[in-house]
């Protein structure tokens, strides 16, 4: 652990080293995850692309701290999760972490409004508060209007809004989404891509699991997996864009966070949990 | 996620799943209701044979005719012919016996009035019958000595075998009723004492014992003679004055055992409540037992509850849901369906307890234990019958859970 005293440089948001997740199979082994490294910084847009069974989905369970890796360190805010016991990565999620799922995942029965709320519920948040900030995140993917509409009476685009807008109500650090438009007709899907890039521009950090080309073009960053490896994404005949649209080569040093990403979720996880402070591990 | 968010959780999803909410709560519902009936019709069972003891005399003991056994139990009543119409004037001089009543019983006699009949037991005895007995006439006369002095075919009646001859204690007065055969003139009826089964104090006829006897038995035996007392602390004295004069006036050698056996009041009392409360006991247990059925019903709803919500699960904890906010969540649920169910339950119990004591023939109020007991048990139930569930549920692992179909 550094020297409280001295401030620290400030760690990269995630860093894996050398992770592995091998899950046993009857008699043998599966390996999933076969020695990853990398890192992403706060407020980076990275995509993670890859075959079906390549472990891309593997691993962002494990970013998302959701499983933990069989060998191999993670580093969430310069903290080792390993040292991290069931509940404290439950908080971790609740604060630092949003979600999106490909098939929304949505609590039927509960009002959009109270999906969108749930994680505050969890964070002890009031009552009262808990309404106003599930409505602002409503109103930021533009479903004001459709915040006592239960799930199922929702479109596809408007669920995964709703959705997003749950990652979005506790201010987290980054975003885990995992193929956000794969269950999405087109319109929607690019609603729903819109909306992503625009969180991301204000300063979130984005990481993505697509099959959408569009996605992984916009992306800073790709981190392409093939049979439990990160390769090489630049492929011949591939150009990746940055977020201007100029070619860009998503393997050099990621991209310096936009300024202010920090300040424009001054609650977001890392500050409130106090991990700077060293009490955690 | 504190109780009072689970609560409001489970709120939420038990109105969207009314009718399987519903279904499930009713084996609740039955179980607490039976609880609340079965205890009120429990202690009414015990509270209306107490009473009927009590009503049978006070300071009463009753010498009967046979030996006790080891244990307290006797032979069949009457089944030795020992005590005689002379004991009960001897027992009638001792120290603290304030009234004898020597009583001949016969029974299964046919009283007929007109068209209407009935079967009951017929009682020889005397005036002093109504002090030990505790007996009141609501119309006419009890029997008087003169009706024994000449052996008179009159009759006192209870209320019960008029009210079986289909007529009223006013018109029956001064009636002849025949008594297996022989015709007696009605003189009385008595007060209803409250009562049923076997022996019921107001399905009886009383006549002179020299009638009974003449008419019937022919013999001088008696099954029974009932003493009261003039001071209830002295019944040990007076029990021990009348087993040394009957064995003196049987010529009881000192090695035989008693040929008679005395039951005071006080026994039989404790016996009654003894076996009273067994009873209530026993229906306490069948309503238990409906009530465990019902939380079988309760922890198999919740466990297909948490096999249908598995995405559910690993979603709320994606989003920071802890284990024991996930147990929470369900626990309560269920401990919501129970205490849902036992509010209903009471509520239905206290509404069949009268109904269900009357059809049993027992005056039966629901009690506060009872309701106590239902509501502590089914909130044991619910918490016992939700415990698995949740952890189940609370046990999930998240990748496995959101990957579920």
């Amino acid at each position: 652990m550094a020297d409280p005293t001295v401030a620290p440089a400030q760690p990269p948001l995630i860093e894996g080293r050398g992770l592995t997740r091998i899950y046993p199979m009857g008699d043998s082994e599966v390996a999933a995850l076969r020695g990853i490294d990398f890192r992403i910084e706060l407020g980076e847009n990275v995509a993670i692309i890859g075959p079906s069974g390549s472990g891309k989905s593997t691993l962002l369970h494990i970013l998302g701290l959701l499983d933990r890796p069989t060998t191999g360190q993670y580093l969430f805010a310069g903290v080792d999760t390993d040292t991290l016991d069931d509940d404290r990565l439950a908080l971790l999620r609740n604060r630092a972490i949003g979600f999106i799922f490909q098939s929304f995942n949505l609590v039927s029965g509960e009002s959009a409004l109270e999906n969108v709320a749930a994680p505050l519920v969890y964070a002890g948040v009031k009552r009262k508060e808990r309404v106003e900030r599930a409505q602002e995140a409503l109103a930021r993917v533009g479903l004001t209007d459709r915040a006592h509409h239960d799930p199922s009476q929702l479109s596809g685009g408007q669920r995964q809004r709703v959705a997003i807008a749950r990652a979005l109500v506790t201010r987290p650090a980054v975003i885990l989404a995992d193929e956000p438009t794969g269950n999405l007709d087109s319109r929607s899907s690019a609603d729903v891509f819109t909306l992503l890039q625009e969180l991301q521009s204000e300063g979130l950090t984005l990481v993505t699991i697509t099959h959408d080309q569009r996605i992984a073009d916009r992306a800073a960053r790709v981190l392409r997996v093939e049979d439990g490896m990160l390769v090489d994404p630049a492929a011949p005949g591939v150009t990746y864009l940055d977020g201007g649209g100029r070619p860009h080569d998503p393997t050099t040093a990621p991209v310096t966070p936009p300024s202010g990403a920090v300040v424009a979720h001054p609650e977001s996880g890392l500050a409130a949990l106090g991990f700077d402070s060293g009490d955690v591990s | 996620m504190t109780y009072l968010e689970a609560l409001r959780l489970a709120l939420r999803r038990l109105r969207t799943n009314l009718l399987r909410t519903a279904l499930t709560t009713l084996g609740v519902i039955i179980g607490v209701a039976s609880l609340v009936a079965l205890i009120g019709v429990g202690e009414g069972t015990q509270a209306a044979i107490t009473s009927q003891i009590a009503g049978l005399g006070t300071n009463l003991l009753s010498v009967n005719a046979g030996a006790a056994t080891v244990g307290g139990l006797r032979g069949a009543a009457g089944s030795a012919s020992t005590l005689t119409i002379a004991d009960a004037g001897a027992i009638g001089q001792l120290d603290g016996v304030e009234a004898v009543a020597p009583e001949m019983s016969v029974s299964n006699v046919v009283v007929v009035n007109g068209r209407s009949n009935t079967t009951t037991s017929m009682t020889g005895t005397t005036p002093a019958e109504a002090k030990v007995r505790n007996y009141q006439v609501q119309t006419g006369t009890f029997l008087t000595d003169l009706d024994v002095e000449k052996g008179l075919r009159v009759a006192v009646l209870g209320p019960t075998t008029v009210t079986s001859l289909n007529t009223t204690p006013t018109a029956i007065i001064g009636q002849t009723v025949t008594i297996s055969g022989i015709p007696f003139t009605v003189i009385g009826v008595t007060q209803p004492k409250g009562g049923s089964g076997f022996t019921n104090p107001d399905d009886a006829v009383f006549a002179p014992i020299t009638a009974v006897q003449s008419r019937f038995t022919g013999a001088s035996s008696l099954r029974t003679i009932g003493v009261s007392l003039t001071d209830p602390d002295q019944l040990a004295y007076v029990e021990s004055e009348i087993t040394a004069l009957l064995r003196y006036r049987h010529q009881l050698a000192t090695s035989a055992s008693d040929d008679f056996s005395m039951v005071s009041q006080d026994q039989l009392l404790s016996v009654a409540s003894t076996t009273t409360a067994t009873i209530r006991n026993f229906l306490i247990g069948i309503a238990a037992i409906a009530l465990v059925v019902g939380g079988i019903g309760i922890a198999n709803t919740m466990l297909v509850s948490v096999r249908e919500r598995v995405r559910e699960i690993g979603t709320r904890k994606a989003i920071g849901a802890r284990r024991r906010d996930i147990s929470r969540q369900f626990l309560v649920e269920a401990v919501i369906v129970t205490l849902g169910g036992a509010v209903v339950g009471v509520l239905i119990g206290v509404a069949i307890t009268g109904p269900v004591g009357a059809t049993v023939g027992v005056p039966a109020t629901p009690t506060l234990f009872g309701i106590t007991l239902a509501f502590c048990s089914a909130l044991l139930v619910g918490v016992l019958a939700g415990w698995w569930p949740a952890r189940q549920a609370s046990r999930l692992d998240p990748v496995e859970a959101l990957r579920h179909e």
